[in-house]
């Protein structure tokens, strides 16, 4: 199929349904990465059709398997059903509570370090590209998954909120932040830089900061904080009752004394203590004075990231040596 | 020999002894002579970031300007969310100069000395998976693994986000693949070689873990690995011990053995079984050394 050189996966589509196949569904709009509605999935990977180019693809001699996005129901060809997306979406009240009903009667000014502090989240475009090879929500299809929480933390973030903490202690529940397996591959595949595995790195900060810790994946974090402080390295036979409360760690003796058996539950006497450790403590004790807290301590990090190229160190794979595992390996399910 | 500032992060100095102890005896014979670090602390993992971030950027910096004290010019690291934690940092501390003022101020007023960003943070797998590292591979590999049928699983934080880690394509990862095949084995290939082993959340959400668990190891299973190998001691505890809990919820016989990256190149490399420490595992590795005396 012939398609000019400036064509993109979309221009592709549009084609094909043209000249081809007029049955072929999928969805799209704006054709310019604004309305979020052609996500689809390109040899595995959660993709924008409208943004992706063609030509490079053409020229490197590859033909692209096209499919529906991961971790929701197909409905024809490449359109998935969003209702559970947008189910999730609706459950973090995507709307501002700011705590007063009155109508001002001056504008209240938002400045723009406040606005910084939401400003990858506001860039949500709702497509679902970071929902399609979610680890997690494939485990679990209940989880909140990451662009609910990232929308969470856009109003959880922003200066003009007043229900931060009923809004932390919604995202702490079961299928909340805590479920979140850490697989960044929503941050590698979102096509507008939110990062959600960030945005729920901030959500956790936050709830530490405001007292909302009881979840077990909050009690995990502090448990670590603790170690730093104490023996400089993870106190790592204590981590379970810490996380888990002692009666759950004692159900778990079997298993505890399986593992113990290989040296895998290193005894905590005598501690494994890391040379000037308290320079640890008095780091901590030093930054908690200096208010970057809770999410600001993210945030403050974000100008730098940005300013990455992905090809930067990856120039290091022209030199790779050459070789072919496999035939074809298949393609990424995410 | 290349000195490199060598850091161990926790588990290899607790649970998981064995890739320590296989990761020095390996290091002289690829060419890497270890600078150990004294006073560094555990990185922090993702939880101290997710906890109190500004605490784990400064925790960070601390190991990178310690390491920065030894003049080497890189810190290896053999753990997959060692090596994110510390380039993350790294990253915003080179690129961000108010920011190094700020966290170089807090280090030096505790006794610590400044890091002004010459560090750059490498995982073993990415110092030998090509040029002259993957040369002194093929040489020290002598004794070969008898194409032995291994399943690389990478795990997440040494491939996302690319932006950070950008050794490779992190949809189509090579450099395990090519370490396997100098070392004389064969790579097996499925689909969750790149998916999580759920350790993050094995602890307060087992249940989900164990379903992301099971998809690598009956993949590997199927596909018909001999064992699997990790560069990470994260991945490896968790499909290792983690096995064991996933045969009690399947009801499945699951007898995978999986090796840590020094440990496969160390068979390959003919070392002793006091280096390579196989009795740690919860799973044992003997189909694997039979196999490899026949
Ligand atoms: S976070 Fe990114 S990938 Fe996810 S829905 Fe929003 S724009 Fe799409
Ligand atoms: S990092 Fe968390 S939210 Fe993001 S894709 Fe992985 S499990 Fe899902
Ligand atoms: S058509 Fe609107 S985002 Fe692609």
């Amino acid at each position: 199929m012939d398609a000019p050189e400036w064509a993109c996966l979309l221009d592709v589509l549009d084609l094909i349904k043209d000249k081809h196949d007029g049955t072929l569904a999928y969805r799209k709009s704006c054709r310019m990465m604004i309305c979020g509605s052609c996500g689809m999935r390109m040899d595995g990977r959660a993709v924008l059709a409208c943004k992706e180019r063609m030509k490079p693809i053409v020229d490197a001699g590859h033909v692209p398997v096209i499919s529906a996005m991961g971790n929701m129901p197909v409905l024809k060809d490449l359109v998935v059903d969003m209702s559970p997306f947008w189910g999730k979406i609706r459950s973090v009240k995507p709307w501002l509570d700011p705590g007063y009903d009155e109508v001002a009667e001056k504008e209240r000014i938002v400045s723009q370090q406040q606005m910084n502090v939401i400003h990858k989240e506001a860039l949500c475009i709702m497509c679902g590209c970071c929902v399609s090879e979610c680890n997690s929500m494939e485990a679990d299809p209940d989880f909140m998954g990451p662009a609910a929480l990232a929308k969470g933390f856009r109003f959880v973030g922003d200066a003009r909120d007043q229900a931060d903490v009923e809004r932390l202690n919604t995202l702490n529940e079961e299928h909340g932040i805590w479920d979140c397996t850490r697989c960044y591959f929503c941050n590698e595949r979102c096509p507008k830089g939110v990062d959600p595995r960030d945005a729920i790195a901030k959500l956790g900060a936050e709830s530490v900061k405001q007292g909302v810790d009881h979840d077990m994946g909050a009690k995990h974090a502090k448990w670590f904080i603790r170690s730093t402080e104490t023996t400089g390295w993870l106190r790592e036979t204590e981590l379970v009752p810490k996380t888990q409360g002692i009666i759950e760690a004692i159900k778990q003796t079997g298993f505890a004394l399986k593992l113990a058996r290989k040296g895998k539950v290193p005894p905590p006497f005598p501690p494994h203590v890391a040379a000037d450790v308290k320079e640890a403590r008095a780091l901590r004790e030093l930054v908690g004075e200096q208010g970057r807290d809770g999410a600001l301590g993210i945030v403050q990090g974000e100008h730098a990231l940005g300013r990455i190229e992905f090809t930067e160190e990856a120039g290091a794979r022209e030199n790779a040596p050459e070789i072919q595992p496999g035939v074809e390996p298949p393609p990424a399910e995410g | 020999m290349q000195r490199v500032a060598y850091y161990t992060g926790c588990l290899a100095a607790l649970s998981a002894k064995e890739l320590n102890t296989s990761t020095k005896a390996l290091a002289p014979k690829l060419g890497l002579e270890l600078v150990e670090l004294e006073s560094v602390t555990c990185c922090g993992a993702g939880d101290i970031h997710e906890a109190e971030p500004d605490y784990y950027l400064h925790l960070n910096a601390r190991i990178l300007a310690y390491a920065e004290e030894t003049g080497c010019e890189t810190l290896m690291t053999i753990c997959n969310v060692c090596t994110l934690n510390l380039r993350q940092a790294n990253w915003q501390l080179k690129n961000d100069e108010e920011l190094r003022a700020r966290v170089n101020q807090n280090l030096e007023t505790v006794g610590v000395p400044p890091y002004s960003g010459n560090v750059d943070v490498r995982h073993l797998l990415w110092l030998i998976a090509e040029g002259d590292g993957y040369e002194r591979l093929k040489e020290a590999a002598h004794k070969g693994l008898k194409g032995l049928r291994i399943a690389p699983f990478y795990g997440c934080q040494i491939l996302r986000p690319s932006k950070i880690l950008g050794f490779e394509d992190p949809d189509r990862p090579w450099s395990l693949e090519a370490i396997i095949q100098a070392c004389g084995g064969e790579p097996i290939d499925y689909p969750a070689k790149i998916k999580c082993c759920g350790f993050p959340i094995i602890q307060a959400r087992e249940e989900v873990a164990l379903s992301e668990l099971i998809q690598p190891i009956e993949q590997a299973q199927e596909a018909g690995a001999d064992a699997m190998v990790t560069p990470c001691p994260l991945c490896h505890l968790s499909l290792d011990a983690w096995q064991l809990k996933l045969r009690k919820a399947t009801g499945k016989d699951f007898q995978m053995p999986i090796l840590h990256l020094s440990q496969l190149i160390g068979v390959a490399a003919g070392l002793e079984e006091s280096e390579l420490k196989f009795k740690r595992h919860v799973v044992s590795v003997d189909p694997v050394t039979s196999k490899l005396e026949v």
